[in-house]
């Protein structure tokens, strides 16, 4: 049996996800849960000059969610915060050839994106802090319009 | 069972059981715990009423406005033969069970819960009996406990004697049957307890009402709520049943027309009940869709549900427990339990579950079903929930398990 949303490369990411775990002292930690089923993640990042030195996630999540979730640690580990800042929803998407999510399944899309709206707020609280609020808001709206 | 129960004649009357889903499979519906598909009879007393006979009730004097009201209040004197209620008057028509929940929160546990007062709920409470209670709690300086729940999926009665014995308990408050484990709540042995403390009972019988026969006066309840839309009725319809010496010690919940007697510029008089807990103009047309609802339960008879869903039960749990892979909450004791069958497959997530079922046309819920805190207490994140109606059939149980197959062999579990 075959599905067009339960590929293999899908069921294999999700079935061996990277990055899983807790790190021992994190520099920025974020929780988020997706309200209509449950769906929590949580992802810790410890940064070194300006990039992410490492990344680890927790929580409970569907296929759909743990396969992107997987794939996004992969995506920004060692990589700038400027990256990681301004990774669009269509890249991790496509890395898993999920791009049809986004016209097809307004509700399954959730379950891919929910990391990476956990990763922009961790992101953002934390250049909020060093920033001392200022643009603040503007990072906020950017994360609330990821959907 | 009754002679005259066909199963076949029922799904006759439900147009949307012919419709086909996805890739032009038929349409198995499992998720009649949230809420079930309405037949004919319903629709088309909606219809009828709309076409024939709309007018606003209780106010003007021609033709209409007095049919529209004849057929509105007569669905108030169906629920009260429905459930055996003494007064007509204590029924009081709410979009539904969250809403009626939220009425006596506020128009009743304002003014009777004190700081230090204890609320008890339990932990397979819907979270629209458990977050009305945070809310009055958290503002009254009051607390919220909860008798647990074992690992059958029954409550522990003897937390309920503990809170009770503390002498602080103003309200008790549980769901008949679970929503998400089926289980049946001992009502009758909480009731005696609470009563032998003289403390008010409230019921969430949005479950059991249109699975098992109710009878409010031998139940003998202070509270009692429920929806019509999980009975074959339309959505947005919900009855608060309130006995009446309580009822009428309660201030309004809603301000506006219809529950005044006289209005001036600083104060009002309340109308008569039901109608002082009626503000504003009611979903008149759903209220009258409801009434027919309850004849057509009355027809087939609420205990020809219940055996029916007996038998479609027992025959499930007994496939459903012989698939690999499978976990199934809840107690095997069919009496204690109605047609809703909580379940994980192997360590998949519910949503992968529940999405390539539905490409098999079968349709259960997947998630947390708005149980959070019973969640939490079983250590999962959510779970899939097959629930049964007076339309469901075996082979639709089996297609059910012939799907699951399916997720196993795309997960090669």
């Amino acid at each position: 049996m075959s599905d067009p949303l339960y590929t293999e490369i899908i069921i294999d990411e999700a079935r061996h996800p990277q990055n899983h775990g807790k790190l021992e002292h994190p520099d920025i930690a974020q929780h988020d849960a997706n309200p209509m089923c449950g769906d929590s993640i949580t992802l810790q990042m410890n940064v070194k000059d300006n990039s992410i030195s490492d990344i680890k996630w927790d929580g409970k999540g569907c296929t759909i969610c743990t396969a992107c979730t997987s794939v996004l640690t992969q995506l920004v580990k060692g990589k700038d915060i400027d990256f990681a800042k301004n990774l669009k929803k269509e890249t991790i998407l496509s890395e898993l050839g999920l791009e049809h999510l986004i016209q097809q399944s307004p509700i399954r899309i959730k379950c891919a994106l929910l990391s990476l709206k956990v990763l922009k707020l961790g992101l953002y609280s934390y250049l909020a802090n060093k920033l001392e609020n200022k643009g603040f808001d503007n990072l906020k709206e950017e994360a609330a319009s990821l959907y | 069972m009754q002679a005259s129960f066909s199963i076949e004649q029922i799904r006759k009357d439900f147009p949307i059981l012919t419709r086909t889903v996805r890739d032009n499979k038929s349409l198995v519906y499992l998720d009649n715990a949230s809420t079930t598909q309405k037949p004919n009879q319903v629709i088309d007393t909606i219809t009828d009423y709309y076409k024939n006979h709309n007018a606003n009730i209780h106010r003007a004097v021609y033709a209409l406005a007095e049919e529209a009201t004849e057929a509105y209040e007569s669905t108030r004197d169906k629920i009260a033969k429905f459930l055996n209620i003494k007064n007509r008057e204590e029924i009081i028509f709410v979009r539904g069970t969250t809403e009626a929940i939220n009425l006596v929160a506020y128009a009743w546990g304002r003014s009777n819960i004190k700081e230090g007062d204890i609320i008890v709920t339990t932990e397979y409470e819907h979270h629209s009996n458990i977050v009305p209670w945070q809310l009055l709690t958290q503002e009254k300086n009051a607390k919220l406990e909860y008798v647990g729940v074992d690992d059958n999926g029954e409550l522990i009665l003897d937390h309920l004697d503990k809170y009770l014995s503390t002498g602080k308990v103003k309200l008790v408050t549980f769901s008949l049957m679970s929503n998400v484990l089926g289980t049946i709540t001992d009502a009758k042995t909480m009731i005696a307890k609470c009563r032998k403390a003289g403390v008010p009972i409230l019921i969430d019988g949005a479950q059991a009402v249109p699975h098992m026969k109710v009878d409010i006066q031998s139940l003998d309840c202070d509270f009692f709520a429920f929806s019509a839309h999980k009975m074959l009725g339309p959505t947005g319809i919900g009855v608060l049943w309130v006995r009446k010496s309580i009822l009428e010690t309660m201030n309004p919940f809603h301000g506006g027309g219809d529950m005044i007697r006289e209005v001036h510029k600083h104060e009002t008089t309340w109308n008569d009940l039901p109608y002082k807990f009626e503000a504003g103009t009611p979903n008149i047309a759903d209220v009258v869709g409801f009434g027919a609802a309850i004849d057509y339960l009355e027809k087939i008879g609420m205990q020809t549900i219940r055996e029916h869903e007996i038998e479609l039960t027992k025959y499930a749990l007994d496939k459903m427990s012989k698939v690999r892979g499978i976990t199934i909450y809840g107690t095997k004791d069919i009496s204690k339990r109605g047609g809703v069958i909580s379940f994980n497959f192997h360590d998949l997530h519910p949503h992968d579950v529940a999405h390539i079922i539905d490409r098999e046309g079968v349709a259960i819920r997947s998630g947390h079903h708005c149980a959070q805190v019973l969640m939490e207490k079983m250590n999962v994140a959510a779970t899939n929930r097959a629930s049964f109606y007076i339309y469901n059939t075996k082979e639709e149980v089996d297609l059910l398990v012939k799907s699951l197959e399916k997720v196993a062999e795309l997960f090669k579990l």
